[in-house]
């Protein structure tokens, strides 16, 4: 019985597995297509994979249909691709045409279809690796550079024109781990630059279709670079940026101190400026207010004005030499005279007005008394006397010949100091006519004051005319009974000059024995106006209340002619120092003079005040050469 | 006076950078400009050299070629595209794939490298040229059904217009190859009659989507065909006899 259950048991156990294997048998696994590939566009293959066999030895067939045809064709080669494998060869490839593949497992107990696939020849091209891949090392002038090149796979027709295959190869050092990849196009050669000098690199190509798969890379081929001194272009790079960081900085520097570099590479040029011009109105376009501001409104004076251009008084100085001039000659010395008129300092007035104005006469060209001039070497020193009726400055050109003792003179003459007290003075401009003028000045004075030699060079007198055109002409008419009378005449300039015409006194007094005693006393003459007859009415200035003016002449060197008064024809009369010697007949001369020279011209509608003649002051010191002078007047007189 | 400063160099090395470009690019296409100014040497029979006003045949393949390569990539990408955006997954067909059929010709177009091998020149040509004149039609239809499309890219329409236009200056140029190679001026319309019935889709196929998508797809497989056949073609015009070796 024991025996019995283990026997049964053994047997079950045995043919159990027996039947079982048996009843494992079932049909076979769905096969499975994997892929199918076309080397060349011509032939292609189709892989798959099969199921479980069911335990049964399995079959697996593949059969196909083309599109648009329902003809069932099969697999005409299963062995030369491999185990389950397909291979179409060129008679039964047609491209452009969509394939519907199956696989078939079959076994004793059944059959299996895959699933079918839809496979066009055209797009499944996988072409294998390009083959005859060689690389090369060539020398190039910025070092060594790798030259590869293949050829594509043999069984791709690419001359003909059947494939188009594009290739792409990649690159590294052999200790590297990422490649360098780079895209051929449809060439087999390609370069590589930029080495690494003494690295061995491994180069592999492959290829595609334009419309497949990329084949294989190739095996790796190996090559070595040569060591070599690559060109240092960064060194250069350096240099660049470095040079342009400084320039920067340069740059920087120069724009924070802009100003001071512009003003040292560009001074500024200083522009011109007018007084009482102003820019703004003249950049806002209107001119006539801009040269408005420039219009003195006092310019040009008007004739109404004239009365106040006069010149207050004249100083005239006479010198001492000149009354030991001999009678006999006949001199109409020049008279240089020179009204000084300290007042303008205007910048647009008119010659006439300005004290620059050079009055002096030597020598009358255009006179109609012919006089003779003589040098001026008595002028020298403190003798002789002249007058002058100075303007002002150094534009005294007249005399170049002049003695240096002249010239100091004249400063002299016409200092205030000399005269003393300078308040008493009435400085008037003189207002003389423009060029050419031939003004005449003539005074009257005594012969003797005049020496004959100290005629201011009547030879400068043509060069007073023509260089300065400015001044008047004075000329001495020296007589020897009357005395020396200044014909002072001036032309009346059209632009509102005034002539002054100072007529000689008609009684000439003969200038001898006019020398009056050296004293240096000077009186002032004060211009009261010019009457209509363009002659200046002069009256004494201790007429006019204004306090003696009588002059210490003990400091003057030269001596100058006193004005003796103004005669009936608004002469000035002047009187000539005299010598002491000669003072007595001074005297008596003065005495004289004195009693004609009474009047003072009062043609004048003014206020012209009559006043005693100087030559009572004459009178009142004895024999006192009384030097007066003539001087210009700064300051306008007020009538 | 610092920014004034950098805007000056600023404009400066624009205006030199740009004059250096066109500098450049007129040196660069100055070839070009030259040969397309001035007419090109053909020799005429006797061996002269004459100055016509034509292309030889030779450049004119070249360039019939090149169109026909550009307009498969083109179509190739506007495949993709759209498959990308509006063929759902399940449905898309690999490369190697096709799940679509297209319509047949009337022309039997050769099937196998075979058959095209068999064929002559002149079938060649004309084989192209019915392909290009079968797609010239479908083309336009696919650009105006591509325009109801709510979302379809603009790269997507883009290369689609370009290539119906390339698709005609093709045919241009296959017609005059045909005038040229074979002197056959016969060729004035086309073989291809079919005209109307842009492209008989399989009736089950009746998403518009699956329906544009067929045509992409088929006419990316003829343009293809186009460049094969072209290529074929200039090998047999150069080295006829290594062209038949393989």
């Amino acid at each position: 019985m024991m025996w019995r259950d283990v026997g049964v048991t053994l047997i079950l156990s045995l043919i159990l597995p027996v039947v079982a294997q048996g009843a494992r048998h079932t049909p076979p696994g769905k096969p499975k297509l994997t892929s199918c590939r076309s080397p060349d566009k011509e032939t292609f293959t189709c892989w798959w994979e099969a199921g479980s066999d069911g335990g049964r030895p399995t079959t697996y067939s593949l059969f196909y249909h083309k599109e648009n045809s329902e003809t069932v064709y099969e697999c005409p080669d299963y062995h030369t691709a491999g185990a389950n494998s397909c291979f179409f060869n060129k008679n039964e490839t047609s491209i452009w045409v969509n394939y519907n593949i199956t696989v078939v497992a079959t076994n004793a107990l059944g059959n299996n279809f895959s699933d079918p696939v839809d496979v066009d020849v055209v797009y499944i091209v996988q072409p294998h690796t390009p083959e005859n891949v060689t690389v090369g090392v060539l020398e190039d002038e910025d070092g060594p550079f790798l030259r590869v090149s293949w050829e594509p796979p043999r069984k791709a027709d690419t001359r003909s024109g059947w494939i188009t295959l594009i290739y792409e190869l990649r690159v590294k050092l052999e200790e590297a781990e990422e490649w360098e990849e780079h895209r051929a196009g449809q060439q087999k050669m390609f370069n590589i630059f930029s080495l690494h000098s003494g690295g061995v690199y491994m180069v592999q190509v492959r290829c595609k279709p334009d419309h497949g798969f990329w084949s294989e890379w190739s095996t790796a081929s190996y090559v070595k670079v040569p060591d070599y001194i690559p060109r240092e272009r960064s060194m250069w790079i350096l240099i660049a940026v470095f040079s342009a960081f400084i320039f920067l900085i340069l740059t920087w520097i120069i724009t924070l101190n802009r100003s001071s570099v512009k003003h040292c590479l560009l001074p500024p040029v200083p522009g011109p400026k007018i007084k009482g011009f102003d820019q703004q109105l003249l950049k806002k376009g209107k001119p006539e207010e801009v040269f408005n501001s420039l219009v003195v409104q006092s310019f040009p004076p008007r004739s109404t004005d004239y009365e106040d251009l006069l010149v207050e008084y004249l100083e005239v100085y006479v010198n001492e030499k000149q009354e030991l001039m001999p009678e006999g000659k006949d001199l109409r010395d020049v008279g240089c005279l020179k009204s000084k008129s300290q007042s303008d300092n205007d910048s647009g007035r008119g010659s006439c007005d300005s004290h620059t104005l050079l009055m002096e006469k030597c020598g009358g060209v255009e006179s109609k008394d012919e006089s003779s001039y003589e040098e001026p070497e008595l002028l020298q020193g403190q003798a002789g006397s002249w007058e002058r009726l100075e303007r002002g400055d150094s534009q005294v050109v007249d005399t170049p010949d002049s003695s240096d003792a002249r010239v100091k003179t004249w400063p002299l003459v016409f200092s205030p100091s000399i005269h003393g007290s300078s308040d008493n003075h009435h400085y008037g401009t003189l207002e003389m006519p423009k060029q050419h003028s031939t003004s005449e000045i003539t005074y009257s004075v005594p012969d003797h004051l005049f020496p004959t030699s100290t005629s201011f060079p009547h030879h400068h007198h043509p060069e007073y005319r023509d260089s300065l055109g400015e001044y008047s002409e004075y000329r001495h008419s020296r007589s020897p009974s009357t005395g020396v009378l200044y014909h002072w005449e001036a032309q009346h300039h059209p632009q509102a000059h005034s002539n002054f015409n100072i007529r000689n006194l008609e009684r000439q007094k003969e200038a001898t024995g006019l020398g009056l005693p050296p004293s240096r006393s000077m009186e002032y003459v004060e211009v009261q106006k010019v009457n209509q007859e363009n002659q200046l009415v002069l009256k004494p200035l201790s007429s006019h209340g204004r306090g003696p003016s009588q002059v210490q002449f003990g400091r003057a060197v030269v001596d100058y002619s006193k004005v003796n008064g103004v005669n009936n024809d608004n002469v000035l009369l002047l009187q000539r120092q005299r010598e002491m010697a000669e003072a007595g007949q001074y005297c008596d001369y003065r005495e004289k003079e004195g009693a004609e020279a009474e009047r003072y011209p009062t043609q004048q509608q003014g206020k012209t005040t009559k006043d005693g003649p100087v030559a009572t002051q004459l009178q009142e010191s004895t024999c006192l050469t009384t030097s007066g002078y003539v001087d210009t007047v700064p300051t306008m007189p007020t009538f | 006076m610092m920014q004034a400063i950098l805007v000056v160099c600023v404009c400066v090395c624009v205006c030199v950078y740009s004059v250096m470009q066109s500098v450049v690019w007129a040196v660069l296409l100055w070839p070009c400009l030259v040969s397309l100014g001035v007419p090109l040497e053909c020799k005429d029979e006797q061996g002269s050299i004459i100055l016509c006003a034509s292309i030889s045949k030779e450049k004119l393949l070249d360039r019939v070629i090149q169109h026909a390569e550009l307009i498969y990539r083109v179509s190739e990408e506007s495949c993709t595209l759209f498959e990308e955006m509006f063929v759902p997954f399940p449905m898309r067909s690999q490369r190697n794939q096709a799940g679509y059929t297209c319509a047949t010709k009337a022309f039997p177009i050769p099937g196998s490298k075979s058959e095209i091998q068999q064929i002559s020149d002149k079938w060649l040509l004309h084989s192209v040229l019915i392909l290009v004149q079968s797609w010239i039609e479908p083309l336009v239809y696919l650009q105006t059904t591509l325009d109801r499309y709510d979302d379809a890219p603009d790269t997507l329409l883009k290369k689609t217009k370009w290539v119906s236009e390339k698709l005609l200056s093709l045919e241009q140029g296959v017609v005059v190859l045909i005038r040229k190679m074979l002197d056959d001026d016969m060729l004035t319309n086309s073989y291809y009659e079919q005209g109307v019935a842009p492209y008989a889709l399989q009736p089950e196929v009746l998403e518009s989507v699956l329906r544009d998508y067929t045509l992409l797809s088929c006419f990316k497989k003829d343009a293809h065909k186009m460049e094969t056949f072209l290529k074929l073609l200039k090998c047999r015009q150069t080295d006829k006899y290594s062209c038949f070796l393989h």
